[in-house]
């Protein structure tokens, strides 16, 4: 049985393949249409699942959509008629986009996919829960889903157990924590929908002392909020519910300035703003997960949604909670709902027992050792080619040692918005300068944003203060732990300004040659830790193909590239080299 | 020929902006009396008869603000539809 999993028509768009209960493929829109947060409907993604294992569109048996798009445009027109007049603005530049698309999805889905089965509609936060809670290892669960918002609902919680979820309770639009960190970010002067990753990063420059930070105090006026963790937001301050801007005039008298502009200064307020957003976000969180606690009595909680991408936090939640076990998937965000999706129709409503459980992430498309050298021949780039897996690991382990920045494009592209081992750019953490040469020659990116380490799971409690056992959101990079001080200067390149790291853990069993790899630099420099970035330009898309990840190579600082069994050194091939700063904009 | 084969790439160029445009202003104007004949309409008299479509109020006096939801497994029509 195959079960197609579709969500679209906001922001980052997926398609994902379930084979008889198994997640076989998964990729994002973006990847294939190079256009970052590709939000349309995502026909390249379900084409390479379909491809990926051999089928067509007859030999699905389901197709399912991440929400319920009635719904969402109830809430659309209730937020416009709550608003009149002063939402003719945001009425005349949504409305079109509604009757074109959001409403008419079953035309994509007969047209462009040729499909003509039965297509299943699941609630925007049920097939959040399910995407973690459904692949998750737990039999039993707490969940909470916290985003932006779905059709009506902005955050819930409930209990998952064996293939039943069930969600008790709601907090609806336009009370969201996943606005107010946009908001936020937008007041920054950073893009919503792509840059709160940024304002997380930024946080622990400002003051992270709620006693002392005065835009804390300023920001907990903005919301009420319950013992419970429940909250609802002074409206006043905002406009995302009529306008386009989302913080209003009063928010910004009440941080003292208006909006800051794009490329202009990040200043020590825009720091401690950041930073007071951040312990607001933590305070009201870790409420709701005691409360969820308290009222499911299951010692393991599983997150999706995508407040579930504060790493920061997350790396905080069993110390600050009864939690004892914590899940979450590699795509927390709306473009990992087509996972739920198609968990959901097999587990829930079919009824159909769980058998799968996500142990990695890599379920993009893979390029064969052929197909990397037909490539590599037919654009006439010169290259070497690796004997076998340990002259290509022993080398690659000598060039980082070296301090080269090396692409490392191997295997299946990951799942999600982190690269984990299959399209990274790796390079060496114990080189002090190595931070400021990524960011500004190879990423082209603000100064201030820190680098992830990845370190095999073995050998991470050695070098951070994790959990234990090391809890497997850490292998998506979804947890920032303490780096032992003894440590923080031996790796200055992966050490963020509080000290803390935001690590990947591998193990072998998910990726061996990624894993050798990191244990052979180990041997060179006594750490086993590598700077682990995305394998892309400063707002493009993770490279999918052989092509971007040589043409990503050529436009950057990349030194050489190890792509499949083959290694390309840029100085080797002049002709090709250009200058990607420019397009370098988020 | 080259200049031939540019004049008419540049002219449905312009035509397809064109095209874009009136439709932009088309759409503006259509939307427009739907949205202060349709909408404003409904707002004012829902305003008339005190009626909220969103909860913005907030309420210091009530212990939670957490809503039922109570959204499990259903019957699997109900997934056909798009409400």
């Amino acid at each position: 049985m195959y079960i197609l999993g579709i969500s679209c028509y906001y922001h980052d768009s997926s398609a994902a393949l379930l084979k008889n209960g198994k997640i076989v493929a998964a990729a994002e829109e973006e990847r294939f249409t190079r256009k970052k947060h590709d939000n349309s409907f995502p026909i390249n993604a379900a084409k390479f699942c379909l491809k990926s294992q051999g089928i067509s569109i007859k030999d699905v048996d389901y197709v399912g959509f991440y929400e319920k798009p009635l719904l969402k445009f109830e809430r659309m027109l209730s937020q416009h008629m709550q608003s009149f007049p002063k939402s003719l603005k945001t009425f005349l530049s949504s409305m079109p986009s509604w009757m074109n698309e959001k409403l008419r999805i079953m035309s994509p889905i007969r047209k462009k996919l040729k499909y003509q089965g039965d297509v299943l509609f699941i609630e925007h936060h049920m097939a959040h829960a399910a995407s973690s809670f459904l692949v998750s290892p737990f039999k039993k669960a707490a969940i909470l889903t916290v985003d932006g918002v779905g059709e009506w609902t902005t955050t819930t919680y409930g209990l998952g157990e064996d293939n039943n979820i069930e969600l008790m309770k709601e907090i609806k639009f336009p009370h969201s924590l996943g606005l107010l960190y946009s908001t936020i970010t937008a007041y920054l002067g950073f893009s919503v929908n792509n840059s709160e990753y940024k304002v997380m990063g930024l946080s622990p420059y400002g003051d992270m002392n709620p006693l002392t930070n005065k835009y804390y105090k300023k920001l907990q006026k903005v919301i009420d909020v319950k013992s419970d963790g429940s909250f609802k937001f002074d409206m006043s301050y905002f406009k995302f519910h009529y306008a386009d801007r989302m913080p209003s005039k009063k928010l910004c008298q009440l941080l003292g300035s208006p909006v800051r502009k794009g490329e202009s200064e990040v200043g020590q307020r825009h720091k401690d703003i950041a930073a007071a957003l951040q312990m607001v976000l933590e305070s009201i969180m870790t409420k709701i997960l005691n409360h969820v606690h308290k009222v499911t009595n299951c010692e393991n909680i599983v997150l999706a949604g995508g407040v579930a991408l504060n790493s920061v936090y997350n790396g905080k939640i069993l110390k600050n909670t009864p939690f004892k076990k914590i899940w979450i998937q590699p795509n927390a965000t709306d473009g990992g709902t087509s996972i739920g999706v198609v968990s959901y129709i097999y587990n829930v409503i079919l009824g159909k027992k769980r058998t799968f459980v996500l142990k990695d992430a890599f379920l993009g498309p893979g390029y064969s050792t052929e197909t990397v050298k037909k490539f590599l021949d037919k654009n006439k780039i010169k290259y070497s080619t690796f004997k076998n897996d340990k002259e290509l690991v022993d080398t690659t382990a000598k060039l980082l040692a070296e301090s080269n920045v090396i692409g490392w494009f191997q295997g299946k592209m990951e799942w999600g918005p982190r690269a984990l081992g299959s399209r990274s750019i790796l390079s060496n953490p114990c080189n002090p300068e190595m931070q400021e040469i990524l960011n500004l020659k190879v990423k082209h990116r603000e100064k201030f944003r820190p680098f992830a380490p990845v370190v095999c799971e073995d050998d991470a409690l050695k070098y951070f203060d994790c959990d234990k056992p090391v809890p497997e959101p850490t292998d998506y990079m979804l947890m920032v732990y303490p780096i032992f001080k003894e440590w923080r200067k031996k790796i200055p390149s992966v050490t963020h300004v509080d000290g803390s790291g935001r690590l990947q853990t591998i193990r072998r069993s998910q990726n061996k040659l990624y894993y050798d790899v990191i244990k052979k630099f180990g041997s060179h420099t006594s750490i086993p830790i590598l700077v682990n970035t995305s394998f892309n330009i400063r707002g493009e898309p993770i490279v999918c193909t052989p092509h971007d990840a040589y043409k990503c190579m050529m436009g950057t600082g990349i030194d050489y590239v190890v792509m499949s069994n083959f290694l390309i050194k840029r100085e080797d091939n002049q002709r090709d080299i250009w200058d990607s700063e420019k397009l370098a904009i988020d | 020929m080259r200049l031939v084969k540019d004049f008419f790439k540049g002219f449905f160029k312009g035509m397809k902006n064109f095209g874009t445009n009136i439709s932009m202003i088309v759409n503006s104007i259509l939307l427009s009396v739907v949205y202060f004949v349709g909408v404003g309409l409904t707002a004012i008299f829902a305003k008339l008869f005190r009626k909220k479509f969103l909860d913005l109020k907030l309420n210091k006096q009530v212990k939670t603000y957490w809503k039922d939801l109570n959204l499990k497994k259903k019957k699997i029509d109900d997934y056909y539809r798009t409400f």
